[in-house]
């Protein structure tokens, strides 16, 4: 017990040594900027730096490494909130509520909040990692394929809370997202499914083209539409940093929960920051009695992401440390790392030196904690600067904007097809938000949606039918059957309770044509779900059981509910067409203008693309930049030449040149064969 | 004064080439350029690995001496990657890939979204072979050979997929040619995903890659919790000296040619550095020859060393022989492949 003691001790000196300190914080620099940069992720920054850890000691080395991935989703919150674009695709849901906050004019005090739950989300992560230290492996041992499965079906329950109103169309969501979850090489058959013969699609659709063009390329048209800033309203002087402070205090609480889903779910593998974000989003939802906030700028949906994307790594490296086996990209290259320095990740990681490297390992809890501090100390400095890119003209921040979309979405794969993808889910998200569909649903059905599929495959194989049986199972199974009806049973005795006190306290909603059939775009909408649906189970008569199995079992509900809602909205019993749940403050404009506008962004986000295919990136986006900024924008020309030049030197000098991403040649380049 | 040095130095520069143009036409192609190795699997991984060293110590063997970087293009287990060297890189000599030579396999057995012939890739060489043990768990009973055949029940072995060489096809050409007591539970993410389940008792063991199992599992290895029991290569690793050879077990002659062509040459060529078809012949052998050298390269096996990254080196023209070889087999025994490993 006196060694553990010591090695915990000992972890936090060790830091203190001018080289690791030194190192630590050229870690965090590094990590900074590669959070803030969409397209430039922590894997990819991780893996280019592994070369240099090859002379540092164990110690300089983590402090390092991890100094950076520390801090990447704490700063990768920081663009989700402030222009919607998720700097790492770990910080995606924080976009959710992050970006309404800044609509609305509070920024700065969703940055608040999000630094500050980050800040208690990593000393919860490391001290979780420091508490399972004793514990953890026969803890995870006891884990398999069945219970994985389960706290994936747990997982899915949260589809409910993040449908919020709209119950039956969230249901629907959360079962797209399921269902584009089986696109791809069948992991159990190796059939291909819905792949149209393209092998880019071989490995299923991707989450951060899915997330750019869901909540990015709405936000773009949002803004060329109302021709404003990206804040549409100005609260106090610095909009509240210090208000969000105290909002994670106010809902401490919550953000600890947070925490937790974050670090615990991590333990488990395959469970990354881009999984744990959205069930701790979903668990804010789910556990506010004003569930209709959500979406359009409360605190909370920024406080439950922030702690859990930073909790996140704490939880990965538990499982990282005690079995080599990584939970994430992230930690496979940290695994390297490992390597590299000569110890390998297993039991001797849990036993205090001189035999393990227990000190080492609490190493990492301290290293987690104190990069957090410096970085959010950091941020808190210059939050000022940062909260007036919401005040900049939309002109002028769209085409910054649409560089970040394309580029992030080319960079996590390298792949052109991927841009194309978020065009796709572009205009999916675009409509969706129109006629008022929630959409977090469907990311939450996506990332669960392979772990459900391969996990219960690999129990049935594994025990036959009697996995149902095992303890931890029927655990789990209660939780999840709970966790999914005490908000239903609650949302019934708020109603209750709210009839009671005030009888028409119901939210007015725009029930327009109410109890006439009705024929319009919500109708086409659901005419399309219906034939996508109905054509992709009749491809699926030729899957084998193994590969058919789980495009059924979600495709037959999920086309019915369709079908069901559809008929209940044709007859106007359904939800509200089309409600107005966006936030700020929006002026009216006329129907025509409106047209017009949307008709024209939808032009500009199409012609860039095409831009970038014509002319490949380094010569693609500066055009597009200056022609944006020159015709739509009307700026001066001094202004678009800085600005194109800028542009240019971000994709060609440190993308291409510096970080070597191989970015496409152009087509026309291609096909007139110049070289570029 | 200074202005007349000036016209001086631009003179002799703008004369160098008519004062000594032997130089000129001597200047090696490579100098000056940089040689992209395009890596099918993404930044941090095996592949990746073995690229990012080779790339910081190949240059300087390869006359005039180019920078090299490692790009990745990742997707579809490294097929896309594959096809682009073959359609759309630009047989220059500035392109090598290095994606999952096992397609070339997949290619003899008319796999689904292949776009190339895997016999007109020029091959530079590999780094290393993919050499599987065959490992169980102790708790699971199975410690020897004698004790695996004579197991009553299949024994379960963890797997990623159809048509992943390591575990998947070794499990499966084992079962079928040595018609061992196997039950293959295939769909875990990765090799690390199937250690924990061997560990946590769901399954029984597995068999990848040698060199990464030696380092990620030493701790069970050398505690005896983990034993390796069987290796499926053509001549004992040099630390499993006593551990039996898979074809040993071989009866007949199809099933030693089931085990050499659909385990050992795709053994051989897992991990191959290919140039697109057509780079000229004195550029391959540039590469070629720079591969060898570079293998031989103190601070080039240093670090290798400390990365704990094997080496088993195969020369391009031996490489380029084994790949052929797999083009020759009967038709039969296609079928018969084809059979075991996808059906």
């Amino acid at each position: 017990m006196i060694e553990i003691v010591n090695a915990f001790g000992s972890g936090l000196t060790q830091i203190f040594n001018g080289t690791t300190f030194g190192l630590m914080v050229l870690g965090i620099i590094i990590g900074f900027a590669v959070g803030i940069l969409p397209g430039l992720g922590g894997p990819t920054a991780l893996a280019l730096m592994l070369p240099f850890v090859v002379k540092m000691n164990p110690v300089q080395a983590f402090a390092f490494l991890i100094g950076m991935a520390a801090v990447v989703n704490t700063t990768g919150d920081i663009t989700s909130i402030l222009i919607g674009v998720p700097g790492e695709p770990t910080s995606a849901a924080t976009i959710v509520d992050g970006h309404p906050m800044a609509k609305k004019g509070e920024a700065g005090r969703a940055l608040g909040a999000a630094l500050m739950s980050s800040l208690v989300g990593a000393v919860f992560g490391a001290f979780a990692l420091a508490s399972a230290i004793p514990i953890v492996r026969p803890l995870v041992l006891s884990f398999g394929s069945p219970e994985f499965f389960m706290l994936a079906m747990l997982g899915l329950t949260f589809v409910a809370s993040l449908s919020g109103e709209v119950f039956l169309k969230g249901l629907i969501s959360g079962g797209m997202g399921l269902f584009l979850a089986t696109v791809g090489l069948c992991p159990m058959s190796g059939v291909q499914r819905y792949t149209f013969g393209l092998t880019f699609l071989w490995d299923g659709v991707g989450l951060v083209p899915i997330t750019i063009g869901f909540f990015d390329i709405p936000e773009i048209m949002d803004l060329a539409i109302h021709r404003s800033s990206i804040a549409k309203g100005r609260v106090g002087k610095l909009g509240g940093v210090m208000k969000g402070i105290k909002d994670t205090f106010r809902h401490f609480w919550l953000t600890i929960r947070c925490s937790a889903i974050g670090a615990y779910t991590a333990i488990i593998p395959g469970m990354g920051g881009a999984t744990t974000q959205w069930l701790a989003y979903a668990h804010a939802v789910q556990s506010s009695p004003q569930k209709e906030r959500f979406g359009k700028g409360a605190v909370e949906g920024v406080l439950g992401p922030g702690a859990a994307n930073n909790s996140t790594l704490g939880g990965s490296l538990i499982t990282t440390i005690a079995f080599g086996v990584p939970a994430s990209v992230m930690m496979a290259i940290l695994m390297g790392a490992f390597l590299i320095q000569g110890i390998v990740p297993g039991p001797d990681m849990l036993i205090p030196e001189p035999k393990g490297h227990l000190a080492l390992t609490f190493s990492f809890v301290w290293i987690n904690v104190i990069s957090n501090i410096i970085t959010v100390g950091i941020c808190f400095l210059i939050l000022n600067q940062l909260v007036k890119v919401t005040y900049i003209r939309g002109s002028r921040v769209i085409p910054f904007i649409l560089l970040l979309v394309y580029l992030g979405a080319f960079a996590e794969k390298n792949m052109f097809e991927d841009l194309i993808l978020v065009l796709f889910f572009g205009a999916l998200g675009w409509v969706l938000l129109q006629l008022n569909w929630p959409r977090p649903p469907l990311i939450l059905g996506l990332v669960l949606g392979p772990l459900a599929e391969n996990r219960l495959f690999l129990s049935t194989d594994n025990y036959g039918l009697a996995w149902v049986l095992r303890p931890g199972v029927l655990i789990l199974m209660a939780v999840t059957l709970s966790g999914a009806l005490y908000p239903l049973l609650k949302r019934r005795w708020r109603r209750e309770k709210m009839d009671k006190i005030e009888p028409s306290a119901q939210e007015p909603v725009n029930r327009n044509g109410q109890g006439l059939m009705k024929f319009n775009w919500e109708t086409v909408f659901f005419l399309f779900i219906i034939g996508v649906f109905a054509w992709a189970l009749w491809q699926s008569r030729h899957f084998d059981f193994r590969a058919g199995l789980f495009p059924w079992a979600i495709g037959f509900p999920v086309l019915s509910l369709t079908i069901f809602q559809f008929i209940l909205g044709f007859f106007g019993k359904g939800n509200a067409t089309r409600g107005d749940h966006r936030g700020g403050t929006e002026p009216d404009l006329p129907a025509d203008v409106v047209n017009r506008r949307t008709a024209g962004i939808f032009g500009w986000i199409v012609g860039y693309f095409v831009g970038i295919w014509l002319l490949g990136f380094s010569v693609g986006v500066p055009l597009c930049t200056f022609i944006q900024l020159k015709i739509s924008g009307r700026e001066k020309w001094l202004y678009s030449l800085i600005y194109t030049a800028s542009a240019w030197a971000l994709i060609f000098g440190i993308f291409d040149r510096v970080l070597h991403v191989p970015f496409p040649t152009g087509y026309l380049f291609e096909a007139l064969g110049i070289a570029v | 004064m200074k202005r007349h040095n000036l016209l001086f130095f631009i003179a002799f520069f703008v004369m160098t080439p008519f004062i000594f143009p032997e130089n000129q036409m001597a200047a090696p192609f490579y100098e000056g350029k940089t040689i992209r190795i395009i890596v099918g699997y993404s930044a941090g991984g095996g592949y990746d690995a073995y690229a990012r060293v080779l790339s910081r110590h190949m240059g300087k063997h390869i006359p005039g001496n180019p920078m090299m970087i490692v790009e990745n293009m990742t997707g579809a287990g490294s097929l896309i990657s594959a096809n682009y060297l073959y359609k759309m890189a630009k047989p220059d000599g500035l392109a090598i890939g290095h994606f999952n030579g096992g397609l070339f396999f997949n290619q003899v057995l008319e796999q689904p979204g292949i776009e190339f012939d895997a016999r007109k890739f020029e091959f530079v060489g590999a780094a290393t072979t993919e050499d599987c043990a065959i490992a169980f768990f102790k708790a699971s009973g199975i410690t020897s050979m004698d004790k695996w055949m004579g197991s009553k029940t299949p024994v379960k072995m963890g797997g990623v997929g159809p048509g992943a060489y390591a575990p998947d096809n070794v499990i499966r050409i084992l079962k079928a040619s040595l018609g061992l007591p196997i039950q293959l539970v295939s769909g875990y993410k990765g090799t690390a995903d199937i250690r924990l389940a061997v560990e946590s008792g769901e399954l029984a063991g597995t068999t990848w890659g040698w060199d990464s199992m030696r380092v990620t599992w030493r701790k069970a290895l050398e505690a005896g919790d983990a034993v390796v029991v069987l290796q499926a290569v053509p001549k004992p690793l040099p630390d499993l000296p006593k551990v039996p050879l898979a074809i040993g077990f071989a009866k007949t002659d199809e099933t030693r040619q089931l085990i050499e062509v659909g385990i050992h040459s795709p053994g051989a060529f897992a991990r191959p550095f290919v140039m697109p078809p057509g780079t000229p012949k004195e550029r391959v052998d540039a590469l070629r020859q720079a591969f060898q050298e570079t293998l031989k390269d103190k601070e080039f096996l240093a670090e290798m060393e400390k990365a704990k990254l094997g080496l088993n080196p195969i020369p391009g023209n031996e490489l380029e022989r084994i790949v052929a070889g797999i083009f020759k087999i009967e038709p039969t025994l296609t079928a018969k492949m084809k059979e075991i490993l996808f059906k």
